[in-house]
């Protein structure tokens, strides 16, 4: 059962041209998708936040602010929305700039509805995992906050492959103090090993 | 004859008569002497041939039956004119109708002047076949035309993108409005009659909005006669707009419209000046296409300056022009442009001198080219 609208993912589409918004909005409800509109790159960036969940279908070719630019200013907010560009004939080199910059796709107007629908699916998949992962990292990362100083000292040590002698060696400790201090690391971290631990605080890049 | 020391006054004036007689038969234009009443007293040689009459036939005769239209100085008739006696009115060539011995009527160049000292006044006329002439000054105006016509056509052809892409908004919201009704009738259980009629009104609005973009655009390059009425200057720039659009918003440039109050009327004929507008609203977009998208502006303005004539003006905020392109600007195929024929300029400078006015360039205030053109306002 789907949650609340509140929860499922919006479609936000950015264009200039008004009757082409329309009609995308148009197409958006004619299958059921919550959509948003807006008329330019700045309307957009007022109105969006990064905590909704959807996918982004912009318009390559603007007036002010260009569907590139906003690209731009998304990546350096680094925010995870997955972007759809809607080009013209013409527009390849755009396009490929786009897809470097880390577009999922981009379509040609005038486009059949089913080619921009299975984009926007695969956007919406791609949004779905986004968040996964970085539901992950903070989940790790807090996970981390929650270890004592003293726990944190072990951990970073444990992870650098040191056995537990050395390290109660480091750090003045007992042997046996050392291997409680361990275990209350595995267990608030969740890990599952030590490999799953090293993978972890990698992840969230806090390899020393 | 013997030389001058020896004339006898009788002798002399023979040998004058016969002078002036090789004088009048020499001459290639035709030669008329005629009285205040425009009676004929005397024409030449080059005048019989090219009335094909001989001159017994028009001695007495009235200088009007070799003109086919009333010939007119202001609003005096010749005869008038001659009675009056006021030679420098009548002095200037004037292109008249003239009447062949057939009825054939030709053009000439008509000049009359006073004989000085001449009791009871008398008046030499004379008179050169023209026809020559004003068909070379067709042949010049028609070439012309058609040069401004391919102007016209060569600007479109520089807009073609921004035109496509025009074109293809409204084609892409059809399409999409289509399918997305598709999509509804797939499912009949469902109350959709709204939705479905809007989708269709969406359709039909935007196939309009296509058809008046390729309207205007048929409607500026078609091969027109040049027609000049009196004209809005701001009702011109309005028109003008959705063309002018189409270009720059292919190239993410906003128009800055700056449009002055209580404008005279101008005689011109608008799609002539609105290629001139067109070509420097073109100029300006290259100008800046190596500026950052948001900021392309092109200013457009209109206003009163101090002669009273109307003032247009393009400015745009692109590098600029060096000193030595300020100078070749107006020559033909002088171009800054990789791919540019260099006659754009060109033209609209003819266009705008066949209307009366100036064209003129001088550096934007913020840097960048500015480009203005004056056309004198309609006289009362």
């Amino acid at each position: 059962m789907k949650a609340t609208q509140g929860t499922r993912p919006t479609i936000f589409i950015v264009d200039d041209d008004s009757a082409v918004r329309d009609a995308l909005k148009f197409l958006m409800r004619s299958v059921g998708h919550p959509v948003e509109t807006f008329a330019s790159a700045q309307e957009f960036l007022n109105g969006y936040s990064d905590d909704r969940a959807g996918c982004l279908v912009l318009d390559i070719r603007m007036p002010g602010m260009s569907g590139l630019e906003l690209q731009q200013k998304l990546v350096e907010q680094r925010a995870i929305v997955p972007i759809i560009f809607i080009t013209g004939h013409g527009d390849v080199p755009m396009a490929v700039e786009a897809m470097q910059a880390g577009a999922v796709d981009f379509i040609q107007k005038p486009f059949r509805d089913q080619d921009l629908l299975d984009r926007i699916n695969q956007a919406l998949e791609k949004d779905v995992a986004n968040r996964a992962a970085l539901g992950e990292l903070n989940a790790i990362r807090e996970r981390l906050v929650s270890l004592t100083p003293r726990e944190r000292e072990v951990m970073d040590l444990v992870v650098q492959g040191k056995a537990n002698k050395v390290i109660a060696g480091d750090l003045n400790l007992s042997q046996r103090t050392v291997e409680i201090h361990r275990a209350h690391v595995m267990e608030k971290m969740n890990a599952a090993s030590l490999a799953h631990l090293v993978r972890m605080v990698l992840e969230v890049g806090e390899l020393k | 004859m013997e030389t001058v020391g020896t004339e006898t006054p009788a002798q002399r004036a023979t040998r004058l008569e016969y002078e002036y007689q090789g004088v009048l038969d020499a001459m290639v234009d035709a030669l008329f002497i005629i009285d205040a009443r425009g009676t004929i007293e005397l024409v030449n040689q080059a005048g019989e041939r090219l009335f094909d009459y001989r001159e017994e036939e028009l001695i007495d005769k009235n200088f009007s039956m070799l003109v086919s239209e009333p010939y007119s100085v202001g609003q005096d008739t010749l005869e008038q004119s001659l009675q009056s006696g006021e030679p420098h009115i009548i002095g200037a060539g004037r292109e008249v109708r003239a009447r062949r011995r057939d009825g054939s009527n030709f053009a000439v160049d008509l000049s009359i002047g006073l004989i000085r000292g001449s009791d009871p006044q008398r008046f030499v006329g004379f008179m050169r076949d023209i026809t020559d002439r004003q068909n070379a000054e067709d042949k010049v105006r028609q070439l012309q035309d058609r040069l401004t016509h391919f102007g016209r056509i060569s600007t479109m052809g520089e807009m073609a993108a921004g035109i496509a892409h025009e074109i293809n908004q409204p084609l892409t919201a059809i399409a999409t409005y289509a399918q997305a009704c598709q999509r509804m009738l797939a499912d009949p259980s469902a109350a959709l009659t709204p939705d479905l009629l809007q989708g269709l009104e969406r359709i039909e609005s935007q196939a309009l909005r296509a058809g008046e973009v390729i309207r205007r655009l048929r409607s500026f390059v078609r091969n027109r006669e040049v027609r000049r009425e009196p004209i809005d200057p701001n009702r011109l720039l309005d028109d003008l707009l959705m063309l002018a659009q189409t270009d720059t918003r292919h190239h993410s440039i906003r128009i800055r419209l700056e449009q002055g109050a209580g404008l005279p009327l101008v005689q011109a004929d608008a799609v002539q000046i609105q290629q001139v507008i067109l070509n420097l609203v073109r100029n300006g977009i290259d100008a800046m296409s190596e500026l950052p998208h948001d900021r392309r502006e092109l200013h457009l303005r209109t206003r009163l300056d101090e002669h009273g004539d109307v003032e247009f003006m393009v400015s745009d905020l692109g590098p600029g022009l060096s000193e030595a392109a300020q100078q070749e600007l107006f020559n033909p195929f002088f171009t800054t442009k990789p791919a540019g024929t260099g006659l754009g300029l060109a033209i609209s400078l003819s266009i705008v001198r066949a209307h009366g006015g100036k064209v003129w360039y001088r550096p934007g205030d913020k840097g960048g080219a500015c480009f203005l053109f004056s056309l004198p306002p309609v006289t009362a």
